[in-house]
């Protein structure tokens, strides 16, 4: 598989919209690890984080010639596009089976598969959250890594329902205007 | 609700955290064509997956993950294209397949656009995921019909031109045309060769040839009167029906005294090794 890491992600899909199956093999190389580790962390299943992580790179590559760019980056795309697989397999899953335990208590920012590589924009990304307050961190965590509602996650963390929102707001918003200008 | 409240929502929608009659007012508005609004989700969406692949673990490829595109890649693989064996493929014949790749992709594109509008309107992610499954199934499902129908009309265009190359071969004030007859090897056999050199054309159409073994070919030559036999070019039967291909020019100024078939290796030889299935000899002017 290529390793090129210069060509846009953008001009992968296009390639990908002409057949390249190279550039679906590159897009795996830049994104494989994290969408399975993403899928893994809400569905605790690595068999199932790799199909769902399949799926959205395979739904990348179907759809690559309708991409609209004008939606966001293909990187953003592909990260919510497998929290949104990953919870609906979740769903799915919590549907047909007797509820044994809920995934998020495993949550915590110590999380040993949470190894971070090194790299300019994984700094940046770093230093971006570093601005943030513990309780905006720990709640942007619970909120994108689960399936919890805003009053659930009230109820796990034993806040008030208007902090929890007031809390993932700012510490959203925060997050964004830290990296401004640092994503591709 | 007003357009600041509305944006107040915001991060809470990219965190898929709305719930109700707030996921419903910032979905209407946002249907509605809010572009400050739009730019402020896609911002806040960059930055949660930003930060998804730093709290994930890493970025970096996953053998087993290409291992399952690979082997659906694989399953995915178009339908075979019916060719008929030729020395030179004919430029035509692809527009049928291209009308309906294209009729496709505008149904696809037209389908999946509605299915995002309406995934505005609506709350339930999981209803929308099995709207556009169900929709994307149905679609793969249409677009393998109409690839099968357009590769069978490619061929059918492809026999077409390639009879209209031969009755132009044949009819011109210049034509040569000689009956194949067939020999022992093959006494069943009939076909013919015209050859215009004025158009620039050459063409064979033949019948009741055996299927070739796999590592033969039958290969298809001038007689020259000068330099004995020469390549026109290699071809395998077709299943049902006559054979039409079209073959290379003799050289210019060689006079062409018959031409033959004969069974080859399946890469062609220079020089006739095996057995004349036909031949037939031109008149001489």
């Amino acid at each position: 598989m290529p390793a090129d890491n210069r060509i846009s992600d953008e001009a992968l899909v296009s390639a990908m919209a002409a057949g390249d199956q190279d550039a679906l093999a590159t897009l795996n190389q830049r994104y494989g690890l994290a969408l399975s580790a993403v899928a893994d962390r809400i569905l605790r299943d690595k068999a199932d984080a790799e199909e769902v992580a399949a799926d959205v790179l395979w739904q990348l590559w179907r759809e690559a010639s309708r991409f609209d760019r004008g939606r966001g980056s293909v990187g953003a795309w592909i990260m919510m596009t497998v929290r949104s697989r990953a919870i609906d397999r979740l769903r799915a899953r919590k549907a047909r089976e007797p509820r044994v335990g809920d995934p998020v208590e495993h949550i915590t920012a110590e999380d040993p598969s949470n190894e971070i590589h090194s790299s300019e924009q994984r700094r940046k990304v770093e230093g971006a959250l570093a601005t943030l307050n513990d309780g905006e961190r720990d709640l942007l965590r619970l909120a994108y890594f689960s399936d919890l509602s805003q009053s659930e996650i009230a109820e796990r963390t034993s806040l008030p329902l208007g902090t929890v929102k007031s809390r993932m707001r700012s510490g959203l918003i925060r997050l964004r205007d830290a990296l401004q200008g640092s994503i591709e | 609700m007003d357009h600041a409240e509305i944006k107040d929502l915001i991060p809470l929608k990219a965190l898929s955290r709305l719930d109700g009659d707030e996921a419903s007012a910032v979905d209407e508005h946002l249907a509605a064509g809010c572009d400050e609004c739009e730019r402020e989700l896609a911002s806040l969406t960059e930055a949660l997956a930003a930060m998804a692949i730093v709290e994930s673990g890493g970025d970096g490829p996953s053998d087993r993950i290409w291992s399952r595109l690979q082997a659906r890649l694989d399953a995915d693989r178009p339908p075979q294209r019916i060719e008929y064996r030729t020395v030179r493929e004919p430029s035509r014949g692809r527009g049928f397949a291209m009308l309906a790749s294209a009729a496709v992709a505008a149904v696809v594109a037209i389908a999946v656009s509605m299915v995002f509008f309406n995934s505005r309107m609506r709350t339930d992610s999981s209803d929308v995921s099995n709207e556009i499954a169900a929709l994307t199934a149905r679609v793969i499902e249409v677009q393998r019909n109409l690839d099968t129908t357009g590769n069978q009309l490619a061929a059918l265009e492809a026999k077409v031109a390639q009879t209209t190359d031969l009755t132009l071969a044949s009819l011109g004030p210049d034509s040569q045309v000689v009956r194949l007859a067939g020999l022992p090897a093959s006494p069943s056999a009939t076909g013919s060769v015209a050859l215009n050199r004025t158009e620039g054309t050459a063409m064979l159409e033949v019948s009741g040839l055996p299927p070739t073994p796999d590592d033969k070919v039958y290969e298809v030559w001038w007689i020259g009167e000068k330099q004995g036999p020469l390549k026109a070019g290699l071809f395998e039967p077709s299943s049902h029906g006559a054979t039409i291909v079209s073959l290379d020019l003799p050289p210019p100024g060689e006079v062409v005294l018959a031409s033959a078939i004969t069974l080859e290796p399946s890469s062609g030889v220079e020089k006739p090794t095996g057995a004349m299935y036909l031949k037939g000899d031109f008149p001489r002017r």
